[in-house]
């Protein structure tokens, strides 16, 4: 029965099977290391991040401080469990949520012809005419869109410290025995 | 089927039995593992969502007794220079750093000038400062409060020379800025003399100012320079606006 079970998993685990987890680990560490630095850039200058969330002309005033403040503590936790592998698919959701709505405030502004910096790696506010760069700043965050969609859907990676059921890790304990 | 073969099958069926019962307790205390500690985890979120927005709040809530420079107008943040009761007013928001902004300047600054001089029009000028970098010293902030020195010690009048010779002297934009003794020198120039101006140049002591100026703009929804303002209408393409773009923005606000 032992040598059954692990020459089915043997099966499952060759050709993209072996590389997926793998994958999924650059992926978890992409993502998580750039919403760990989005998010930690932005802690030492509050002034900047409130006037980078208000260069969108998104928010009333009164939730400026607030989205300011609490938006680079979501990227951080996010980033962390993405970085740890810990509730993996809910953080590649989470963050394919978080990207679905810096990309539309970004092409909203881009639409309202507001000249401003996304503010998404700290700065942020008005920029000079000309020094936009929007085009950039929306094709990056779809890719990480792509990103963290991917994960979302194949979370089970190497190097994880959480595992579900079905997970590679989870997989792997049960083979080794 | 002999029975020894039964009996080997029935072990068997035992054998998965409990092994399923086995992995759907490890399943069950799986999930209650993953539950305890989805929730542990949104709580310890949620609790340093709530402390970083506190703390950041306190700390930019400004603190009131910031040196402020004097001969200001409106909310604080502004330096008025023209007749108080100019039919039009323009309100004009730059950064002395701003490349499209000493283009403006270049274009049009004698116009506006031309224009104050007849008694039409009084300017309010917005100072932004958000052109910093390391490279230039941070030289947007220094010249914001080189003005706000000029201004507080020399009046609006000298404000507006000042601002004009550091528009004509601008430095190079990912250059290295004016130096404070040059600031110093066009500040004298334009006529704030004293150590005063000199001392209160090189120790910044408007910089908290200055960011408020910055916080307010940003408030004012201007977001980018220069922005530039006829009697509450926002000038089209100012970076590129001609005397006669800037004249009949003019005429049109007086009639």
């Amino acid at each position: 029965m032992a040598y059954g079970n692990s020459s089915s998993s043997a099966r499952d685990c060759d050709g993209v099977s072996t590389l997926r987890p793998w994958l999924a680990t650059a992926a978890r560490l992409l993502l998580g290391v750039v919403l760990v630095v989005a998010g930690a850039i932005k802690v030492p200058d509050p002034a900047a991040a409130m006037r980078a969330v208000r260069a969108y002309q998104l928010v009333p005033e009164a939730l400026v401080g607030p989205v300011a403040f609490g938006l680079p503590v979501l990227e951080i936790a996010v980033g962390l469990a993405l970085v740890a592998g810990v509730f993996v698919r809910a953080a590649a959701l989470a963050s394919a949520v978080m990207l679905v709505v810096y990309i539309a405030a970004i092409v909203s502004a881009w639409a309202r012809g507001l000249q401003i910096d996304c503010g998404c790696f700290g700065g942020g506010g008005q920029v000079a005419a000309g020094q936009t760069a929007y085009p950039g700043e929306v094709a990056r965050d779809v890719g990480l869109l792509l990103v963290a969609l991917a994960l979302a859907r194949w979370p089970a990676s190497r190097f994880a410290l959480g595992g579900r059921p079905g997970s590679y890790a989870e997989m792997e304990h049960s083979d080794v025995r | 089927m002999s029975g020894e073969s039964k009996r080997e099958a029935a072990r068997q069926r035992i054998a998965e039995k409990r092994a399923a019962e086995a992995a759907a307790a490890a399943a069950a205390a799986r999930r209650r593992r993953t539950v305890v500690g989805g929730v542990v985890a949104a709580v310890v979120v949620v609790i340093a969502l709530v402390v970083v927005v506190v703390v950041q709040t306190r700390r930019t809530s400004t603190s009131d007794d910031a040196a402020a420079p004097t001969n200001t107008s409106g909310n604080g943040y502004v330096f008025t220079v023209g007749s108080a009761d100019a039919p039009v007013t323009m309100d004009v928001y730059e950064d002395f750093q701003c490349p499209n902004c000493k283009n403006l300047e270049d274009n049009s600054g004698d116009t506006i000038d031309q224009l104050v001089a007849a008694g039409t029009v009084k300017v309010d000028y917005h100072g932004m400062a958000f052109l910093d970098t390391d490279e230039n010293d941070d030289y947007s902030t220094r010249a914001l409060n080189a003005a706000a020195v000029v201004a507080s010690e020399a009046g609006t009048d000298a404000y507006e020379t000042f601002h004009d010779l550091l528009f004509a002297n601008q430095p190079e934009e990912g250059g290295s800025g004016l130096t404070d003794d040059q600031l110093v020198a066009y500040a004298e120039q334009a006529g704030a003399t004293g150590q005063t101006v000199e001392t209160d140049i090189k120790n910044l002591v408007f910089g908290e100012w200055v960011e408020k100026a910055e916080d307010q703009a940003s408030k004012d929804g201007v977001t980018g320079t220069p922005t530039v303002f006829v009697d509450g209408t926002a000038l089209d393409d100012p970076t590129n606006a001609t005397p006669a773009d800037i004249t009949a923005a003019v005429q049109a606000a007086q009639q």
